[in-house]
């Protein structure tokens, strides 16, 4: 295969925020733009100063451009995350109720929107926070491989595409000692 | 590292030698055993590699015994602490113990095999956290610094890994890099 070994198995995080930013979000624009067709789907209008919706992508581009202001999705805000936090905390068998690409938008909307979040410092550390918390789960969770299957409920998409080559790796190497218990 | 016909590893793991104990007597095949006679005597022991006592036993020309790399000593420390055995000793250079141990899983009875197959799976996940632990760990410091940094037991950890555990810990390692590549970059300078 001509592709290198770390693309054969799993996507790079580029491609996943790539996806992720077809998502829609809300914004308030700051130019007026007719219903324009895109590939994905015709946007618009967009009339100054009523909110609209638009995907991740065009928003990015239009913020960098300042031609318009973002508004956080709901989740992305200090209550809502340190509430998530101390869930993560509560419970140390499971992940706790996260979007699934939460990790992917709220890379992007700090990186370009941050003047339009609040507390984007506190925000930015409790993402952290949280990562680290859900890591040392699936950590745990490695201990309790099996050949066969292993759940793993409410992991959000980086973290999946993080952990799947050495997991899948390590299952393979347990399914090739095990086999002969089962002959 | 299965019965794939084409894969390296298969082939280097099987060029392990153990030794067999003949039942009969094979005139012409002294050679086999390395020395310089001319038959194999009734009962002789001779180390022959893997990939030929296979066959052999098979046929039932000869016994084994468990090899020492499998040997109680090396199941009792595994019980006792599997991060601390260095399996890259006991197999030799660019070790395969797992896959070493898989091949004679295959040639023993159902209840030697259970047994063996037990001992593996408890020390391949005994040992793949601390595997994990120290690839991620690696990721932040990079190739070039794994000189200086880590205790000396996490180092000699490190270098008694046997090979199937070596490529897991790069597939861990370049994971967690790029993970972290990618949460540094930035969109601004892009317009």
């Amino acid at each position: 295969m001509a592709l290198p070994v770390h693309l054969r198995d799993s996507v790079t995080p580029q491609e996943l925020e790539m996806i992720a930013c077809q998502q829609l979000i809300e914004i308030v624009p700051l130019i007026a733009m007719e219903k324009t067709a895109f590939i994905s789907g015709a946007y618009g209008p967009l009339r100054p100063p009523s909110k609209a919706k638009l995907p991740l992508w065009m928003a990015v581009n239009l913020k960098l451009k300042k031609k318009c202001h973002i508004i956080a999705p709901d989740w992305l805000n200090v209550e809502h995350l340190q509430d998530r936090l101390a869930q993560e905390v509560a419970k140390p068998d499971a992940f706790s109720d996260l979007p699934f690409r939460f990790s992917e938008i709220s890379k992007v909307l700090l990186d370009v929107a941050s003047d339009d979040l609040e507390n984007p410092d506190q925000l930015r550390s409790l993402l952290k926070d949280l990562r680290e918390a859900r890591q040392a789960k699936s950590r745990e969770g490695l201990k309790h491989l099996d050949h066969s299957e292993l759940g793993l409920t409410g992991l959000s998409s980086m973290e999946i595409n993080e952990i799947r080559p050495f997991f899948v790796q390590s299952m393979n190497v347990l399914t090739k000692i095990a086999r002969s218990s089962e002959t | 590292m299965e019965n794939d016909y084409f894969s390296v590893e298969a082939i280097l793991a099987e060029n392990q030698k153990i030794q067999c104990t003949f039942k009969h007597e094979i005139p012409n095949m002294g050679h086999l055993g390395g020395g310089t006679e001319r038959d194999i005597a009734i009962l002789s022991k001779l180390q022959l590699p893997m990939w030929l006592a296979y066959v052999i036993i098979y046929s039932d020309w000869a016994e084994f015994n468990i090899p020492q790399p499998f040997g109680l000593k090396v199941r009792n420390a595994l019980k006792a602490e599997a991060t601390s055995v260095r399996l890259s000793n006991l197999v030799g250079a660019g070790g395969m113990w797992y896959g070493f141990g898989k091949m004679i899983m295959d040639m023993l009875s159902d209840e030697q095999a259970s047994e063996m197959s037990e001992m593996m799976t408890k020390a391949f996940k005994g040992r793949v956290v601390e595997l994990v632990d120290q690839a991620q760990h690696f990721a932040a410091i990079g190739p070039g610094g794994a000189g200086g940094s880590g205790s000396d037991v996490a180092a000699s950890f490190r270098e008694g890994l046997d090979a199937t555990e070596r490529e897991i810990f790069t597939l861990a390692q370049a994971s967690a890099k790029r993970m972290k590549k990618w949460h540094e970059e930035s969109d601004k300078a892009k317009q």
